[in-house]
């Protein structure tokens, strides 16, 4: 918005009724913000206390004594470094599958025009509709088949799928909202198809490649379910399901399962916030222009 | 030569696809295929397939009185978490469409519970509500507004209840965003017309702001139904389903068949039915897109 209508709505706020609004807007905001942030600050302050201040009977919001060696002392507790390296591999190498499908079908949709292309189209939105959960079965079948089932190249496959249909839609958005003039120049200037891809087209889609990498990395970094139904060695496991450890039979160490979390989380938030005004745009022009 | 060239370009754009449709068809159509196919035999507990039995699995699930309530389960709580969070959703991208100070801090706020686990966002709220040591209580109680710790779950629908509310809690950001990307691409001099010929702030959501985010807003809500019918971590942490199947939806319903009773062919009946019920809402999605997209031509 220009500063010209910045200054309008300022100066429109002056009038009494249009201050209480201005009041109740921030009184709203902040509420939301403080709900929105409560469970982060529960975590936060609970991987600060000690075991007996979570379980005692009369507990404090904030911790007595910050007890800072939780975040140190869950290294050595679990695996955790290597609940980490295996959610890097799971998402780094499902975002790299994904892509590199997603851009050639990307490309073909947003460029070409062929037969069956609505068909095509149709097939990945109902791609969607279908969870791993529900396919649990089918797909504990097909990676048993596969001698896949407790391994992490599993897993990447399984992502990488069940991202497809998100990849093909924001590539296709970011794609289509590129005009191919300049693409047909660089033809003209002697470069084959897939060189004016590579060259021309994909530079200029940047953003939104950065987009949909970012986004099928978190996906795959968060996904829980499949991982907890194919992953049997605890050495394999990525974080969501490893930090589970902590979820003992009798007692929950709720200290460090905050703590695991917070490291798994507060990466993903970083990302996420990188991408949050691409990915709306790309979200809605995918989907309007879908 | 000419004919060769044709032929290629004419299978040209299917080549591009391969790739994704390989992909695509081993992890998604073939499994979609297994489980049909589980779903019609009958199989050992040990997962050996032994042979077409018919609807027998199909008869064993609708037969006992867990199946309804499951179903209703998870009607309720596809409905609910959907309804509500795309009305508490909207609220909120209306409010942050205002021009304000911190709002660039708000919207980065909203993004949080997107980019949480869902697995780690439930473990949160199990311990905020937890009776003896929960944080819900201790906040209370320090802030004077409780004398002791309250039940916040004395029964199994209060259980479910909180799982709506964390449901409700993680699905918000997407609506909100999806409908601030509606917002930002109207056109400002609507509204100066409106207020010119002295329109309402109702008059003026429901004529000029609800038909403009109308796409996006199918676009979310769609897609919620899918992901909140199919959620399974959050119900999954808070209460596995227990006790004796009251808040099992049907993800975590065919998880406990599948993968603790043994018993793979009703669970893969149940994945079906899941299924056809998706494949209802996909078809509903389709005509609606297409409708859209041949008035667009």
């Amino acid at each position: 918005m220009s500063k010209k209508k910045e200054e309008i709505i300022l100066k429109k706020a002056k009038t009494p009724k249009q201050k209480a609004l201005r009041v109740c807007l921030y009184v709203s905001v902040a509420v939301m913000t403080l709900i929105i942030l409560y469970p982060y600050l529960v975590m936060f302050s609970t991987a600060l206390k000690s075991r007996a201040e979570i379980y005692a009977a009369d507990g404090t919001i904030f911790p007595v004594v910050w007890l800072w060696e939780n975040f140190t002392d869950i290294w050595s507790k679990a695996p955790l470094l290597r609940y980490f390296l295996n959610s890097v591999i799971v998402a780094g190498g499902s975002t790299m599958i994904a892509i590199l499908c997603g851009i050639p079908a990307a490309y073909a949709l947003a460029r070409m025009k062929f037969k069956g292309q609505k068909f095509f189209l149709g097939l990945v939105i109902i791609s969607q509709m279908f969870s791993p959960v529900v396919l649990l079965i089918g797909i504990y079948r097909v990676m048993s088949t596969l001698n896949m089932t407790d391994s992490l190249l599993g897993l990447v496959f399984i992502n990488a799928a069940f991202n497809q249909a998100f990849a093909i839609w924001l590539l296709r958005g970011a794609f289509i909202s590129i005009s191919p003039d300049m693409e047909q120049a660089a033809r003209i200037d002697g470069c084959n198809k897939v060189q004016a891809m590579i060259k021309v087209l994909l530079p200029m889609a940047a953003p939104g490649i950065v987009t949909t990498l970012i986004f099928i990395f978190i996906n795959a970094w968060n996904e829980y379910t499949i991982a907890l139904t194919l992953i049997s060695t605890d050495l394999k496991k990525p974080l969501t399901v490893g930090i589970t450890i902590f979820n003992g039979y009798n007692m929950i160490e709720w200290q460090y399962l905050f703590a695991a979390s917070l490291f798994a989380t507060i990466p993903v938030i970083i990302l996420f916030l990188c991408i949050e005004k691409h990915l709306v745009s790309g979200l809605a022009s995918g989907g309007v222009k879908g | 030569m000419k004919k060769k060239k044709k032929f290629l370009s004419s299978v040209e754009p299917y080549l591009w696809l391969l790739p994704s449709m390989l992909l695509m068809a081993i992890f998604i159509l073939v499994p979609i295929f297994e489980v049909f196919r589980i779903s019609l035999s009958q199989v050992t507990r040990s997962g050996l397939i032994k042979g077409f039995t018919g609807l027998d699995n199909f008869e064993k699930v609708l037969k006992g009185s867990t199946f309804s309530m499951v179903l209703q389960n998870t009607l309720v709580w596809t409905v609910v978490v959907v309804g509500l969070s795309t009305l508490i959703g909207f609220i909120l991208a209306l409010v942050l469409n205002n021009q304000f100070r911190g709002r660039k801090l708000a919207r980065a706020v909203v993004v949080f519970p997107w980019a949480t686990s869902l697995i780690i966002q439930a473990g949160v709220w199990k311990f905020i509500i937890d009776t003896d040591y929960g944080a819900l209580n201790t906040l209370l109680i320090r802030l004077g507004i409780l004398q002791s710790a309250a039940n916040w779950t004395p029964t199994p629908a209060a259980y479910f209840a909180w799982e709506c509310w964390v449901g409700i809690f993680v699905t918000i950001p997407f609506v909100t965003f999806c409908v601030l990307s509606g917002l930002q691409s109207i056109d400002s001099s609507f509204y100066e017309a409106a207020t010119v010929d002295g329109a309402t702030f109702w008059q003026q959501l429901f004529r000029i702001t609800l038909p403009l985010v109308k796409p996006s807003l199918t676009v979310s809500t769609v897609l919620n139904i899918i992901y909140v019918f199919n959620s399974f971590p959050i119900i999954w942490t808070i209460t596995k389903g227990d006790p004796a199947n009251r808040t099992d939806t049907l993800v975590t319903y065919l998880y406990k068949l599948a993968f603790y009773k043994g018993k793979s062919g009703e669970a893969a009946a149940v994945s079906v039915i899941g299924f056809l019920i998706l494949c209802a809402c996909a078809s509903v999605y389709m005509v609606v897109s297409l409708r859209r997209e041949g008035n667009d031509e």
